[in-house]
């Protein structure tokens, strides 16, 4: 079946199995493996992308849900070779250890300041709890994310 | 063993793509369904997405009651006015189901429909004496959800039926609301106990009417009519609350699991009635 | 960040952060070589029992299905592990031992033929009798679970001192109690994933998620019967380790696959179900103590006895019980010690290496005992420890001087002049309706490197490019902690670059020399050590040809500066690109080998333990304090703030430094609080994440860490070992913080709400 959707700011048109996984489809047939897997089944978050700019789960998810829809995978979020801000905020703040949730995690924290440009600490968290990460603790993706939203929410 | 994959937009489109794949699967937001699908607890051999058939979105108020498409979404319950003004005790049990991601995905036809004991959104809609409209292409009836759950994973429904809304009667004013939750951690968690409660206190402090249901302590809402009739006419008082929570622990009938086991469910099924206390505090709807 | 020439000493951004966040790393799972297969491993069955017939030809008719092989198809010796127990086969033969024991390897087109293959592999079994317990597995008559040992002991240890039994006799307070710790699962987010192919020339390559790719080419070459000249093994960024990728998972798997492919590459990358099923665990344990005080309050004796499950393979289970006995005496002195510990097979999951290596749960214990004596002495937990902790120069209980470093007493001085312990009795009295609060401290220490043995070396490998560029040959597999970046931090350092002018190769057996292992809290101190030197040399070699391109100019004339060597009195600048011209290529690489030092010979050490790591000769330190409230309604635990104090030497980066500290609390605070791998007659519970609770970001508070700084002389910079011992102190603090505001002690953990309830409730029989 042939699927049309828009991913990371381009239409694109696949011909696939429409019950294949979105994460599989974003892997294996396109490339993108910035999105992750670590568990297939939603507890992780390892494997959220945005859909219409909202955070879900592409382990969760098949090809035909997605037809129509606008997709952003991590690697949609640099634009231009410039970072987004919250990735920007995840370097500085020593966000990143191994890496593996990162891709989730930032995402889940772009639409986190979407629906909240300034969340409190605690709020983040909330925002972050359904993305697990084993490396960091935690902390100091909060500090990433506190950070990014002193630096865009204003803007908005 | 390819799976088909079909994408009504309309509820005749539905009953065609029914019709043609009598085995097929109704796909609401897909937690539940694609989990068990992975760990072989279910099969299918089509997926029938929900997502587009707008009859089957939204929420609107009329006739004293909310009606809820079964294809809204958690997120969407949430960002709703008249439920954040009306049900605060559905969106408090709303709130705390899953993670962001779930909750943007995953709807509350799909909470309805999976009967898991654990359910987040069951008791409160027991609470709220919730209504559900099961519809065929031959009609459609309208059940209390207390009939509609049979046991876990088994509903009423019929092979060719659909749940398509909710009908929640929207409840007097001047009544304080509650969901306690306890999981093992404190988010992303299934709930090991759940209570929630809508109370009504009367002038003289006492409690005027309430309705409380249990989750996760027997295959389906415990819902304890003797325990509410008790505690009607009687302050929610700590002494009042403990005697309250121990007709509780005897009137549920939890079991042993890998997450908890029955005796500290049934202890804490109990005890969480003390929960109550704080709502005295808490805002008037 | 690429435009800073890094400090040691400063905070800076990680080089590795900018790649992983904008998800263009590439980690093993990322992976899908073109005409790749998918490989997966059919699991046994049963915990224990024979193979009598395994029959692959309904699997091998499945469309698709490529190859489905046996322990027949293993040309080598097909045992994995290290000396004296290469227990492990890669596929069953004659016995499987637990339920993750892998039968069969498929190898398909696609993942839906891999599965409609493994489900239909039919395997002939006659269950054997089989033991699920460390203790039962220690009585006569116990079914064994490898026929060809005598009993079910993998190892066991002992350390004496003084005369414990009569000391305690003599004491004015004792304590004695037995603690189980729980199974823990390393639960990184990439699970077990590479791929492999064979190369034109015969070599077998792999691109894997390991800790340890030098010993995996021996232990893939032996177990495949290759020379270990044929296999290359690579190992890019992990995605998570904790001790979980120290050893073969599914390497072997990989290579055997590559060598019955018809030339394909394969991949596996395990589900997180089958990661749950096969892979290393932490060692659970039993652990009773005695311990006593005199009327001072000066400890005197220990008496401890300690078992651990190793479930059914030996891998790291002989070291990992070396470590636990070693640091059962804490960071104390203590006269008399009586240490006895069994490391004991069972037809359990295999137990291995997990940060801290036994020593957690050694601690764990001991450190919980030691409140409960101090309470029983009448004497501040704080007091207590800080009279019994060593100094430098000062005897240990279970080992040789501390000749080094040894700032323990900082990091409890620390903690008794902070507001979160010194407020702590009115807070604990606020406590809300319905909660109890109470605050906890522990104090640990973790041993850095090896042990005497295991020669504990680094080869350091630092290259001039001939752009100009630095790039560093890092030995030593990044699985998250960030020793690359440490690494181009060093040299930058060393060699006046930006991150810009430098890059980091990882670990590859074909370009990267052989430097350890990924663990034992040595990533940093070992090859640290080796790089300062190499890097040095590289940066001698520069200046030496500066100054004769510049017609023999001084050094004191010549600066190195990022990407050039300026001659300060002309003001003139070479670039290094053009001083790379002017080297010979055998000068354009400088290599080190660095050996840590070892602790000199005490007397009367059985050889087997020391060839197992005891003893060691640098330890780091900390001490934790834990302020937590409980729920008496349902008995959850919130940690409400949070202290760590670390001697690990001096900070090379406060960022990277702080990272490790976060991690390791959070990830014990897992342990101590939910996260419990269960296992009953074999068979596990929790499956996969649903069922292991692991901490989300809500679950854990902010956490404040405060680094002692003391010196270390060996360590490079003075640094010394961090990442693991940073994890030892959470599960004691916190238990000892629910001991006192729960009034009773839980013995068992985790500390699950349910738990607690059962102690809260216990108090209310009693009124
Ligand atoms: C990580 C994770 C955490 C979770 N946490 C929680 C939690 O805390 N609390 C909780 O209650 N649940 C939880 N769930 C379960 C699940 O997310 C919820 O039950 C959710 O509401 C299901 O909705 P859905 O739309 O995704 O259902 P789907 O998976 O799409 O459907 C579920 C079932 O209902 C049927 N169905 C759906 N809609 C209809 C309809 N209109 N008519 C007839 N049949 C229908 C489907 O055929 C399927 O059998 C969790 C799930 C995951 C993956
Ligand atoms: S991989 Fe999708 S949630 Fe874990
Ligand atoms: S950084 Fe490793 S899991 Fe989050």
């Amino acid at each position: 079946m042939k699927i049309h959707f828009r991913l990371n700011g381009s239409d694109i048109a696949i011909e696939t199995d429409p019950c294949r996984r979105v994460v599989d489809i974003l892997r294996e047939d396109l490339g993108l493996t910035g999105t992750k897997e670590s568990c297939g089944s939603g507890e992780c978050g390892a494997c959220t992308i945005l859909v219409d700019g909202e955070s879900r789960l592409s382990c969760l998810m098949v090809a035909g849900q997605i037809s129509g829809r606008k997709i952003t995978t991590i690697e949609g979020l640099v634009s231009q070779g410039e970072m987004h801000p919250v990735q920007k905020a995840f370097v500085d703040h020593g966000a990143v250890q191994c890496g593996f949730c990162t891709p989730g995690m930032v995402l889940a924290a772009v639409d986190l300041l979407r629906r909240n440009p300034h969340p409190g600490r605690q709020e983040i968290r909330r925002g972050l709890s359904g993305n697990i990460c084993r490396c960091t603790g935690y902390q100091k993706i909060v500090d990433a994310v506190e950070a990014a939203s002193r630096d865009t929410g204003d803007k908005e | 063993m390819k799976k088909e994959f079909i994408l009504p937009k309309t509820l005749e489109e539905l009953w065609e793509a029914r019709a043609v794949h009598p085995r097929g699967a109704l796909l609401a937001g897909g937690t539940d369904l694609l989990v068990r699908i992975r760990a072989g607890r279910a099969d299918s051999q089509a997926l029938i997405s929900l997502d587009r058939i707008p009859d089957l979105r939204g929420i609107s108020t009329g006739d004293g009651e909310i009606f809820i498409g079964p294809a809204t979404t958690h997120q969407q319950l949430l960002d709703d006015y008249s439920v954040q003004k009306h049900l605060p005790l559905l969106r408090q049990s709303v709130e705390v189901l899953g993670s962001p991601q779930v909750r943007h995905m995953g709807t509350l036809g799909g909470n309805i429909c999976t009967a898991s004991p654990a359910g987040d959104t069951l008791p409160a809609l027991y609470v709220l004496g919730a209504r559900l409209d099961l519809r065929s292409p031959q009609g459609c009836r309208t059940v209390p959800i207390k009939e509609f759950i049979e046991g876990p994973g088994k509903t009423v429904l019929r092979k060719d039926e659909i749940l398509s809304g909710i009908r929640v009667p929207m409840p007097d004013p001047g009544f304080r609301a509650g969901y306690h939750k306890v999981g093992q951690r404190k988010a992303m968690a299934i709930a090991v106990v759940s209570m929630a409660c809508q109370v009504w206190i009367n002038d003289h402090g006492t409690v005027g009417r309430i309705r409380l249901g249990w989750g996760s302590v027997g295959p389906t809402v415990k819902t304890l009519p003797e325990v509410e009739k008790f505690l009607e006419g009687r302050p929610l008082s700590l002494e009042v609350l403990r005697e309250a929570g121990q007709m509780v622990s005897k009137g549920v009938t939890p079991i042993d699991d890998v997450r908890a086991g029955a005796a500290y469910r049934r202890l804490v099924a109990g005890r969480i009635l003390l929960r109550l206390l704080d709502l005295l505090r808490k805002e008037v709807f | 960040m690429e435009n800073q020439i890094p400090v040691i000493g400063r905070s800076q951004p990680r080089f590795d952060a900018k790649a992983k966040v904008s998800g263009t790393e590439r980690y093993a799972a990322d992976y899908y070589p073109p005409g790749m297969l998918w490989g997966a491993v059919k699991y046994s069955d049963h915990a224990h029992a024979r193979l009598k017939k395994v029959d692959t030809s309904g699997a091998k008719e499945v469309p698709g299905v490529v190859a489905v092989l046996t322990c027949e198809d293993v040309a080598g010796a097909n045992r994995v592990g290290i000396p004296p127990r290469p227990d492990q086969p890669v596929l069953a033969d004659e016995k499987v031992r637990h339920r993750g024991d892998p039968v069969a390897l498929v190898l398909a087109e696609s993942k839906e033929a891999l599965a409609a293959a493994l489900d239909l592999i039919s395997i002939d079994y006659e269950v054997l009798p089989a033991v699920f317990d460390s203790q039962e597995a220690l009585m006569p008559g116990a079914p064994l679970v490898h026929s060809e040992n005598e009993n079910n002991i993998l190892h066991k240890g002992k350390i004496l001192k003084g005369s414990a039994k009569e000391a305690l006799k003599e004491c004015a307070a004792v304590v004695e109690a037995t603690f189980r710790l729980p199974r823990q699962e390393h639960a990184y987010l990439e699970t077990e994933a590479g791929v492999a192919w064979v190369e034109e020339d015969g070599t077998l390559v792999m691109i894997v998620s390991t800790q340890t790719p030098h010993r995996d080419r021996m232990e893939v070459a032996h177990a495949l019967g290759l020379p270990p000249g044929r296999v290359r093994i690579m190992a890019p960024y992990l995605g998570g380790g904790f001790g979980g990728k120290d050893g073969i998972s599914v390497q072997c798997f990989l290579g055997l696959g590559a060598l019955h492919s018809g030339g394909r590459p394969v991949k596996i990358w395990n589900s997180r179900e089958d990661s749950f099923l096969s892979s290393t665990k932490r060692h659970p344990a039993t652990v009773t103590i005695k311990l006593g005080c005199g009327a001072d309050g000066a400890l005197q004796a220990l008496c401890c006895r300690l078992f651990l499950d190793t479930g059914a393979y030996a891998s790291l289970g002989g070291p990992v019980l070396t470590l636990a006995l070693e640091h059962a005496g804490g960071v104390y002195r203590i006269p008399h010690v009586d240490i006895e510990g069994y490391c004991v097979y069972t037809n359990n999951p295999v137990s291995g290496a997990f940060r801290g290596f036994g020593a957690t749960q050694a601690l764990a214990a001991l450190e919980q005992a030691v409140d409960m004596l101090a309470v029983k002495a009448g004497l501040d937990p704080l007091v207590f420890r800080l009279k019994n902790a060593l100094r430098r120069g000062e005897e240990s209980a279970c080992g040789p001087l501390r000749t080094y470093s040894t700032g323990i007493a900082s990091c409890l001085k620390t903690i008794m002049d902070h507001p979160l312990w010194l407020e702590v009795r009115s807070w604990e009295k606020d406590a809300p309706p319905f909660k109890r609060r109470g605050v906890g401290v522990a104090a640990v220490l973790q041993g850095v490197g090896y042990g005497p043995v295991v020669p504990d070396y680094a080869n350091a490998k630092i290259e001039l490019l001939e752009d100009g560029r630095i790039r560093v040959y890092s030995g030593v597999t990044d699985m998250g902690q960030g020793n690359a970046s440490t690494y181009l931090q060093i040299a930058g350092d060393i060699l006046s670059q930006r991150f810009g002018d430098m890059e980091a190769v990882q670990p590859d057996t074909a370009r990267t020399l052989p430097s350890g292992s990924s663990s034992a809290s040595r990533t940093t101190f070992t090859y640290g050590n080796a790089l300062i030197k190499a890097a040095g040399l590289l940066r001698e070699r520069i200046l030496q040809r500066a100054s004769l391109m510049l017609m023999g100019a001084a050094y004191t004339e010549l600066a190195l500066l990022p990407g050039r060597v300026r001659h300060i009195p002309s003001g003139r600048d070479l670039p290094l690109g053009l001083i790379a011209s002017m080297l010979d290529s055998s000068e354009k690489v400088c290599v080190y080998s660095y050996v840590a030092p070892v602790a000199r010979d005490i007397a009367g050490i059985d050889e087997n333990f020391r060839n197992m790591g005891y003893p060691h000769l640098i330890f780091s330190y900390g001490a934790h304090l834990a302020r937590i409230e409980i729920d008496e309604i349902t008995g959850e635990v919130t940690v409400k703030s949070y202290l760590a104090c670390t001697d690990a030497g001096r900070v090379l980066n406060p960022q990277a430094y702080e990272q490790q500290v976060h991690g390791g609390i959070v990830q014990s605070l897992g342990y101590t609080l939910f996260e419990d791998f269960q296992v009953q007659k074999g068979e596990i519970l929790t499956t996969g994440l649903a069922t292991y609770i692991l901490p989300t970001a809500v679950d854990v508070p902010d956490l404040l860490s405060i680094a002692v700084q003391e010196e270390e002389e060996n360590g490079p910079y003075g640094m010394k070992g961090l990442g693991e011992v940073c994890a030892n102190a959470t599960f004691p603090a916190v238990a000892n913080a629910a001991a006192r505001a729960a009034g009773r002690r839980i013995f068992e953990g985790p500390l699950t709400a349910e738990r607690i309830l059962e102690v809260l409730a216990e108090e209310h029989k009693g009124e």
